[in-house]
């Protein structure tokens, strides 16, 4: 007769391991009163090539990690700031935007990235991106970008 | 009919109350916290669960007996799949029990790697002492207890061939990780001696970067992300029983592969 509640069990304490490994959220967004560039200097920024950006999910830095976008392209802006230009919003696809998020306030998460700067609500005031006046940032080109633990 | 599985007894309700804290945590699966009931806890192998410390100790029992089935399946001469050095995320993802901007990096000109229990050389290693021994390289998937993975690129010294050069006990039954960020961590002999376990060096070819280890993490094929502590500062080869961050709060020790 205990044989075989034990083997439920079983199951159940593996599992219970998924109460997963954050005791401090990641992705938090800048402390007030730093510069973007300032936050992203602390969040150890890696090379990254720009062709493994492109085409990535851009998530929210929520338990949820709600996808906001896709990677479309990485832009110098006219001040010669690097922007990752994202598909924003929409749904499966249909309605979406280009808009420009400066690198700096965004990170890599392995093989995605979380704009951890701006909210959601911010972003949709971003303009819609147009390329007059930037140069596109070819896909061989390393750039440095900070990183996040996972927010979940 | 009823069921040879209903207690006599109904159990006191209070019971999930006492354990609020660690079935809330559990949200992420909405569908095993479901499975946390009265029922379940009531099967509990005839164990008093009117007492909360009987619960959680019939849990944890539960858990090192998964260990142990664990280890009995564990085949030494078992590969991990590998991958493609194409195919190797560049950064790797970085993951800790605090956020990124916490971690402190070390400096590997004055790092140092103490060795102690049962091994017959304790002298402590220096970077370029490990340099300076064969290094293996493998493309293996890194795979979280939280249920992500990616894959990536290793290279670096054995642990068998550390163990082997410092002269440890081969037939203990521990390798025990203490590390610049206070992640202490262990795992079993067999698993350590495995051909897929290093204590890695670089990451694609690179040096080690700060947020990922460097100079020196334990990079192991046949374990669960957590199992990989970083920026390692000491090993001990002790037949006693080392436990790690993780484990100390609940987590399955063997946490095989």
């Amino acid at each position: 007769m205990r044989a075989l509640p034990l083997l439920f069990v079983c199951g159940m304490v593996t599992v219970a391991a998924a109460h997963a490994q954050s005791a401090t959220p990641g992705g938090m967004p800048p402390p007030p009163g730093m510069s973007l560039a300032e936050s992203a200097a602390m969040r150890f920024p890696q090379p990254v090539r720009v062709g493994d950006l492109i085409g990535r999910e851009v998530l929210r830095p929520v338990e949820s990690q709600d996808v906001l976008g896709r990677v479309r392209r990485v832009v110098h802006d006219r001040n010669g700031q690097i922007m990752v230009v994202i598909d924003f919003g929409g749904f499966l696809g249909f309605g979406s935007r280009p808009i420009a998020v400066p690198v700096d306030a965004m990170v890599l998460l392995g093989q995605d990235m979380e704009i951890v700067a701006f909210t959601p609500k911010q972003l949709q005031q971003f303009p819609t991106f147009s390329p007059s006046g930037t140069t596109h940032v070819p896909d061989n080109k390393i750039i440095k970008v900070g990183l996040a633990k996972p927010s979940h | 009919m009823k069921s040879p599985f209903r207690p006599d007894f109904p159990p006191d309700a209070a019971v999930l109350d006492d354990h609020k804290p660690l079935i809330r945590s559990l949200d992420r699966r909405v569908l095993i916290r479901g499975g946390v009931s009265l029922g379940a806890l009531a099967m509990l192998t005839g164990c008093d669960i009117k007492r909360p410390e009987a619960v959680e100790a019939a849990l944890l029992a539960i858990s090192r007996f998964n260990d142990g089935v664990q280890a009995l399946l564990f085949d030494p001469n078992k590969l991990a799949p590998t991958y493609p050095a194409s195919m190797i995320l560049r950064p790797p993802k970085f993951n800790a029990y605090y956020d990124v901007m916490d971690v402190k990096p070390v400096d590997g000109a004055t790092w140092r790697l103490d060795v102690s229990g049962l091994v017959a050389d304790k002298r402590a290693w220096t970077l370029s002492d490990l340099q300076a021994l064969p290094q293996t390289s493998i493309v293996i998937k890194h795979i979280c207890v939280e249920g992500w993975s990616y894959i990536g690129g290793w290279t670096g010294v054995p642990l068998r061939l550390f163990l082997e050069r410092v002269g440890a006990d081969l037939r203990a039954k521990y390798v025990a990780f203490k590390t610049a960020d206070d992640y202490p961590s262990s795992i079993d002999m067999a698993s350590a001696l495995h051909p897929q376990t290093l204590l890695a060096l670089k990451y694609g070819g690179d040096t080690l970067a700060d947020p990922f280890g460097y100079p020196m993490r334990l990079r192991t094929a046949v374990k669960l992300g957590y199992k990989n502590p970083k920026w390692v500062t000491a090993i001990e080869v002790t037949n006693k029983y080392p436990g790690g961050y993780w484990e100390s709060l609940g987590f399955p020790w063997f946490a095989g592969i």
